[in-house]
């Protein structure tokens, strides 16, 4: 894993972010696109993540004998215990841990692991998992020791654990989480418990000059952690559950250490569980809670706050990097805003698990917390606002977004319209004496010449400390875009929240060192089976071509072949039928295609509602509503833009027609769309359809089985359907005839080549000002679509603007 | 004058057969195979390229498939 290669068409993409022209208001959706046709792009600093991140445990175990099924011979590095039943673990030498999920400690060792590595793969009785650098970083970051991780890894193994793992646990956790930046009362200040480590650093010659020295001779700033009152998130839980989940949490361990000590007598045979692990764990367990009790003895010295940047990255240079807290309880510069969680929010027990690791020593700690679409990832966000009580600033990707974080912000917390700020291109309010600012990214980091009022409440948003800094969809922000904003805001901590934290590039990596690491992550079978989110059943719907159809595909060039699969006959009668098979049982259905031509064509043809890229704010808000509240909308089709971030609480049936390449991100990002658990749902039965329409014997089968990994790997399994029963003998379906179809073939045939390309959205490489795109819709068979009026009718505006060379003038 | 050609019996889905005389009008294969196109199911052609085209189709399913596991890298 070396660096990547800086290119020039890294540069070249960063030049399109420049020119980004119309870019205040829309999507900023993926920038980096996945999918192997896309280079990489844009990310390619390394500076700001150390060199320990990039060794790799992978290559641990090469020249290991591999059997034809790759299974791998490791028995020379491990030895099994004689009591390796009642133990969950297998610790591999390259890096891969095996947890079974039946075992008795499962929830520890699930917690633990979570903890210190990385999700592969969760099915139902075995997960995968894999220790990383960063996982590592991460455990430390949360207050894991080295030799606890160890020793607790050594417990619940069933085998020794191999020394190439110890030591590479040691490698990436001895020298991290070991010093940190505190900013107290708007000082900042290297704080460590190691008074050695202080010393070495202070040796270095670069972090000498930081150093602030108030008198001469001056030494370490002795002081403790002194124990602080366990963060409480907003108001407490109503009594009954307060008590019901501290009893579960203080008898659990008790029960388990009870169960171990009747182990050896167990009379009916159930697995017991070796004594060793389940203290270890009281200890560990306890340890993270009592940490805010126990007086720890710090060490710290003052750093001058313009050398911050310099000495952050000097400090990752010899491998000591910083972890950012916030002491925002003895911040009195900035002010407290008067925000409080609602008495009727009720944090579910993940949502609160994330959040203590974020606030775990009562300060706030920068990071990541990976939630699935739909498990309440606003609710996080907002109570860590509530629980910081500074100003915070929230960024996400759409304008639609923008609304749906004020609606949750008014929902959940005592904030009103008045502290609510929102500054998109179509919603500016006056920023002023306001506590929440709600953005979108590509607002912030618009390069362009803004509007007098932009410009003010830019200024205004330079000039602030910001207490909280929320960033909605992480993954979608590459490295450069995100360095950006941080140039421009001045926040204390930031949180990002995401629910796939995955990207075909991996770059994804670098977000731990840009943010902070990953604080959480949840497991989303489990959520699906306590009823969190819904329970899905995920199906790939094979349709086959058209023998007309597929000979065109066989002969013709690679863009439109993808127009031809996707309008498919088949394809098109299988939508309409799981269409008004859904709509008859009353569900709410969204359809969502990738390509403009294709979801026009369905959508005026079955004379359903869509949404796409040029559709304005307005008609966006207007057709959601609809398909909230009215009985008569039940379907609507919507393009990639709806692809995150669109809040569509009631849907519950998703049919893919066409898709983005093999984008497992995207497969994950829309399937959370319909994830929001449905009310009065029952937990067993299978209560969201998520559909994927392919047509047989073309490369969309390939596609399809690439998106399925992720999703795969969280434990979801696809039905395959061949052949929907009922569809041959339905009479309504359109295109049954030779001739409707050889009409649709034309009309295929005669789309433009730019009818056969994916939506653009801006911040994508590739995209085009609308102005171009309106130009070519007007020739288009689309003029009924009735979306160009907004289109003409915007443009004529920004015409307006340029037209008058003598307003300009008189401005001077 | 009578010719006597061996040939076989292919059955096949419509898009199926479409690849089928895709190849064929191609020459994908080096040459033509098909000797008569019966019906939307059927086709009829040459014994002696039966290997090569079984190839070709695996091919074709190869291409279209992709195995959810990677192997480790």
């Amino acid at each position: 894993m070396g660096p990547p290669k800086k290119s020039k068409k890294d540069r070249f993409t960063g030049d399109k972010f420049g020119k980004k022209r119309r870019a205040e208001d829309e999507a900023f959706t993926q920038l980096v696109e996945d999918g192997d046709s896309m280079p990489s792009d844009g990310v390619t600093e390394l500076d700001g993540v150390p060199v320990a991140a990039s060794k790799n445990v992978e290559t641990n175990d090469d020249g290991i004998m591999t059997d034809e099924y790759g299974a791998k011979d490791y028995r020379a590095q491990m030895e099994l215990k004689p009591d390796h039943t009642n133990r969950p673990l297998w610790v591999a030498p390259n890096g891969h841990v095996f947890l079974e999920s039946f075992s008795p400690v499962y929830k520890h060792a699930h917690d633990f692991l979570i903890a210190i590595s990385e999700p592969v793969c969760r099915p139902e009785h075995i997960h995968e998992y894999k220790l990383t650098a960063y996982s590592l970083y991460a455990a430390v970051s949360v207050g894991l020791q080295t030799h606890d991780i160890i020793e607790y890894l050594k417990r619940l193994s069933k085998t020794s654990i191999p020394e190439g793992i110890i030591e590479f646990i040691k490698l990436c956790t001895l020298s991290y989480g070991k010093v940190k930046l505190v900013l107290k009362h708007n000082r900042y200040f290297i704080e460590s418990p190691h008074p050695d480590i202080l010393q070495k650093l202070l040796k270095d010659p670069v972090i000498q000059q930081c150093r602030l020295k108030r008198e001469e001779g001056e030494g370490f700033i002795q002081g403790t952690l002194e124990g602080k009152a366990i963060t409480q998130f907003g108001t407490k839980l109503p009594p009954g559950e307060t008590a019901a989940t501290t009893s579960a949490t203080d008898n659990d361990p008790n029960a388990a250490t009870a169960a171990g000590t009747a182990a050896t007598t167990n009379p009916d045979g159930t697995p017991a569980v070796p004594e060793d692990i389940t203290n270890f764990y009281d200890k560990i367990d306890n340890e993270e809670e009592d940490e805010d009790e126990a007086n720890l003895k710090t060490v710290s010295f003052e750093v001058n706050q313009e050398k911050i940047e310099v000495i952050q990255k000097r400090c990752i240079e010899i491998e000591h990097p910083l972890l950012a807290e916030y002491d925002f309880r003895n911040d009195t510069h900035n002010p407290d805003i008067n925000i409080d969680l609602k008495p009727a929010a009720v944090l579910r027990p993940y949502q609160e698990k994330s959040l203590r690791k974020m606030f775990g020593n009562g300060r706030a700690r920068s990071g990541v917390i990976v939630l699935p679409c739909g498990a309440g990832k606003s609710l996080v966000g907002v109570t860590a606002c509530c629980t910081v009580r500074k100003r915070a600033l929230v960024l996400c990707n759409s304008g639609v977004s923008v609304e749906q974080w004020k609606q949750q912000f008014k929902m959940w917390s005592t904030a009103d319209d008045s502290m609510i700020c929102r500054f998109t291109s179509e919603a500016k309010d006056k920023p002023m004496g306001c506590g929440i600012l709600v953005t979108t990214y590509s607002m912030i980091t618009h390069t362009q010449k803004r509007s007098w009022e932009a410009e003010q409440t830019m200024r205004w948003l330079q000039e602030q400390e910001w207490g909280i800094m929320v960033l909605d969809e992480v993954h979608t922000i590459p490295a450069k875009m995100f360095r950006r904003v941080l140039t421009i805001v001045q926040s204390h901590c930031k949180l990002g929240l995401t629910a796939t934290l995955l990207r075909e590039d991996d770059k994804i990596a670098d977000l731990n060192f840009l943010i902070g690491p990953k604080l959480y992550e949840a497991n989303w079978l489990e959520l699906q089976k306590k009823g969190y989110i819904a329970r899905v059943q995920c199906a790939e719907v094979w349709c086959p071509m058209s023998p007309e159809f597929y000979r065109e595909y066989l002969t013709t060039k690679t863009s439109k072949k993808m127009l031809l699969y996707v309008m498919n006959p088949s394809k098109f009668r299988s939508c309409q039928f799981l269409i008004k098979y859904h709509e008859k049982r009353g569900d709410k259905t969204i359809v969502f295609s990738d390509n403009v031509f294709a979801l026009k064509h369905y959508a005026i043809k079955m004379n359903k509602p869509f949404i796409y890229g040029p559709t304005s704010q307005n008609e966006r808000i207007q057709i959601l509503q609809n398909f909230k509240f009215n009985q008569k909308v039940n379907t609507i089709f919507v393009s990639k833009v709806a692809d995150t971030s669109f809040d569509l609480p009631e849907a519950n049936v998703l049919i893919q027609i066409s898709s983005h390449g093999g984008s497992r991100r995207q497969e994950a990002q829309r399937l959370g769309r319909i994830l929001r658990a449905k009310k009065g749902a029952i937990a067993e039965e299978y209560n969201a359809f998520f559909y994927t329409l392919v047509s047989q014997d073309t490369m969309e089968m390939s596609y399809s089985r690439k998106r399925q990994r992720f999703l795969v790997n969280q434990g979801y399994s696809y039905k395959v359907i061949t052949h929907l029963s009922g569809m041959d003998t339905d009479p309504d379906l359109m295109y049954k005839t030779r001739e409707e179809q050889s009409q649709l073939l034309q009309q295929v045939l005669s789309a433009s080549d730019l009818d056969c390309e994916d939506e653009k959205v801006p911040g994508e490489p590739g995209y085009r000002p609308s102005g171009g795109a309106a130009s070519k819709r007007a020739g288009g068979l689309s003029s009924m679509s009735g979306g160009d009026d907004a289109i003409y009718y915007e443009q004529r505006r920004r015409n307006a603007g340029s037209v008058h060379p003598l307003f300009k003038k008189f401005r001077g | 004058m009578v010719n006597v050609m061996k040939g076989v019996f292919v059955e096949c889905d419509p898009a199926m057969k479409q690849f089928l005389l895709h190849l064929d009008e191609t020459l994908a294969l080096g040459r033509k195979f098909i000797i008569q196109d019966l019906d939307e199911n059927h086709l009829f052609i040459s014994t002696d390229i039966v290997e090569t085209l079984q190839a070709r189709v695996d091919d074709l399913m190869d291409r279209i498939s992709f195995p959810l596991h990677e192997k480790d890298p």
